[in-house]
């Protein structure tokens, strides 16, 4: 396990190295001066241009300038805004902050409805039920996200009044942003009216959350019950069966672990069509994260925001997907025994 | 006395034209403390009757008997749910490739201590988890696993076959079974696995007068211990015997194949044809009627598109209008 897990962690390593390489190449490739590219700095910054000239070796081989480059990765200076002049990566931090809070919160909310509804519909195999949540989760997963956050903000957000149409929380609280995370801020501040803003916060989260959660929900609910068919059928059930022991210890003890094993291996692989579906999300509740401020850098070309944007969320993504095979592999032995050997 | 009693057991299942029967007309009957091994070609329903007697059966299977009672219960008559009770308590299965029956995600430990009743445990709470874990340690080396700790802790996919089937024998044998039905629990195993798996069932069926039903193909790889033996042939019953019976004067002709099958060895002179039986088991499709041998049968005759009915010559059955030697007092 441990010689495994530290070939993970290299190649998460090596993958983000390689991450930087793309992006140096990106840079070199954008329209308009390389440095102001990376920096964020214009010529006509005079002094300044001069000094981000020298610190990013832009004189010498490009093998010198990946080198600095590289180097400014790793310290957290990725450079100034264009347009708003700020620090690209002090602005980052809290967005991720903001997106990590949907994004948990969406799974939450798909794991705790959608593997039960799965193992449900599995037991009732061909029951009536069954039927139905299958045919509803087929038609939601069919629904594209643009399509379906659009037509829950009209209904809900202006026919219904129940949610406000954007933003995270009411401006008029004063809750300074510390980690973009709207609930965790308010935990933090000593505001008089936490529990009012903790309350508007949350009517602000839970359509954004129920929407993003819909596309996760659907593919849970259809990988649960395919896991879950798969188990039944497997002869250590039945085996189990035949010694007498009863079918709720059966259904907690011995399906629902190996169903999960499956549905820890697919909520890992299905993470990054969450992270391209909550670009969309936040660009339409105007959820102040990386996803909507990475639309907003590609409208406005600010090229330093956007190469940061993607590193973060390539980065977000690669770390979950090892985080979640180093757990599979912790958690179902069997799966190591894969690693060395074939079956 | 016989524990479990079978009478004209029958299997279907729909086919094309009809239904097909898998199992035609079973009878099997086993006396309490006996060792009882079933032997016939694969294919030729041994699992199939074993599964109906534990009670998995599928769906789509229809099995009908005019008797199947275990002990004072009929099975038959049971609901599903009092009938899996029953056999739970009362029977246990080991299988012929043990690892796929263990759970994979599961410790041998926890599975084991599974296995183990709650009404056989003393204390409360606390007490009870060390009980169980000393019982689950003893079942291990019941079955000739000495090193108990490293097994419990280990996963199925970790476990040798010789090891997995030990210990899908001690899981077996935790709540202690009248009947353990053993299919074909040594076919990939070596000689030195089997010998000491055969020596660990006479071992339980001396000491705890443990019934087994053994199912094998092999007629000269029988438990010493066997005290009857069923010759199946496409889910048709053949003959019943002691080991001796059949091996020393077989009366039904496909008994006689098998047993020149498995006696053909080194002994047998230089390019000589090695006795086999001709053509090739049935499929399910195109089962012949009457005496399902038929077709291979080098004695068949016409009456033999009639099925036999079993006849009984003292302790010895068979089903066969023309036995080997000519037998006048039979019923």
């Amino acid at each position: 396990m441990i010689r495994y897990s530290i070939r993970r962690l290299v190649l998460l390593l090596i993958t983000l190295w390689l991450l930087s390489l793309f992006m140096f190449a990106l840079q070199q490739l954008f329209p308009g001066d390389t440095l102001t590219n990376i920096s964020g700095i214009r010529p006509s910054d005079g002094v300044a241009y001069e000094l981000a000239y020298q610190h990013y070796a832009m004189s010498q081989s490009w093998l010198s300038q990946y080198w600095q480059f590289f180097q400014h990765l790793l310290r957290g200076d990725w450079g100034q805004s264009l347009v708003t002049q700020r620090a690209v990566f002090n602005d980052i931090m809290p967005q991720l902050g903001a997106t990590l809070e949907l994004t948990v919160l969406a799974m939450i909310i798909s794991l705790v409805i959608g593997v039960p509804l799965g193992l449900y519909a599995a037991v009732q195999q061909r029951g009536p039920l069954d039927r139905v949540i299958m045919a509803v989760s087929l038609s939601a997963y069919s629904i594209p996200a643009f399509w379906l956050a659009q037509l829950a903000l009209l209904l809900f957000a202006v026919k219904l009044g129940w949610a406000p149409i954007s933003g995270q929380l009411n401006p008029l609280f004063n809750i300074p942003p510390v980690s973009g995370s709207v609930l965790v801020d308010i935990f933090l501040s000593d505001s008089h009216y936490r529990s009012a803003a903790f309350v508007d916060a949350l009517h602000h989260l839970w359509l954004p959350v129920v929407v993003l959660s819909i596309i996760p929900l659907t593919l849970l609910i259809r990988i649960t019950r395919n896991a879950t068919l798969d188990v039944l059928q497997q002869n250590y059930l039945r085996a189990a069966r035949s010694r007498g022991l009863s079918e709720s210890r059966i259904m907690i003890k011995h399906v629902m672990p190996n169903a999960m094993q499956v549905i820890v291996r697919q909520l890992g692989l299905q993470f990054s069509l969450l992270m391209s579906n909550i670009i969309i999300i936040e660009t339409i509740f105007n959820w102040p994260g990386i996803g909507s401020s990475l639309i907003k850098s590609i409208y406005e070309r600010d090229y330093p925001v956007m190469l940061g944007g993607l590193f973060t969320l390539a980065a977000l993504i690669l770390l979950v997907n090892v985080a979640v095979e180093l757990y599979h592999a912790w958690r179902y032995p069997q799966v190591r025994k894969e690693l060395y050997a074939e079956r | 006395m016989n524990i479990l009693d079978i009478r004209n057991l029958t299997i279907e299942i729909d086919g094309d034209n009809g239904p097909i029967r898998l199992v035609d007309r079973l009878s099997l009957q086993i006396a309490e403390g006996e060792i009882h091994t079933l032997v016939g070609e694969s294919g030729s329903g041994k699992s199939l009757l074993a599964k109906a007697i534990l009670g998995f059966i599928n769906p789509r299977w229809r099995v009908t008997a005019d008797r199947l009672w275990w002990r004072h219960y009929d099975l038959l008559a049971l609901n599903p749910e009092q009938r899996r009770l029953v056999t739970g308590r009362d029977m246990a299965m080991i299988f012929q490739n043990p690892g796929s029956y263990l759970d994979p995600n599961a410790s041998i430990g926890a599975q084991l201590q599974e296995c183990i009743p709650n009404s056989e445990l003393k204390g409360v709470y606390l007490r009870r988890r060390a009980d169980r874990k000393t019982r689950a340690a003893r079942l291990l080396h019941r079955v000739g696993i000495k090193d108990h700790e490293g097994v419990m802790r280990a996963y199925p996919f970790e476990l040798s076959d010789g090891v997995a089937q030990k210990v899908s024998i001690a899981m077996a044998i935790a709540h202690n079974p009248k009947l353990l039905i053993a299919d074909e629990p040594t076919t990939a195993m070596e000689p030195q696995t089997r010998s000491q798996i055969y020596r660990l069932l006479s071992k339980l069926n001396a000491s705890h007068g443990m019934s087994v039903l053994m199912i094998t193909q092999d007629l000269t790889a029988i438990m010493p211990e066997t005290k009857r033996i069923s010759m199946v042939y496409c889910g048709q019953l053949m003959e019943v015997g002691t080991p001796q019976q059949l091996l020393e004067q077989p009366l039904h002709p496909y008994t006689e194949a098998m047993r020149s099958m498995s006696l053909a060895n080194h002994s047998t002179p230089v390019k000589t044809r090695l006795p086999t039986l001709g053509g090739a088991i049935p499929t399910m499709a195109n089962l012949p009627i009457g005496c399902r041998l038929g077709p291979r049968c080098q004695y068949a005759r016409r009456a033999c598109i009639e099925t036999p009915r079993l006849r009984k010559l003292k302790q010895h059955q068979f089903a066969c209008h023309y036995p080997l030697i000519e037998v006048k007092n039979y019923d």
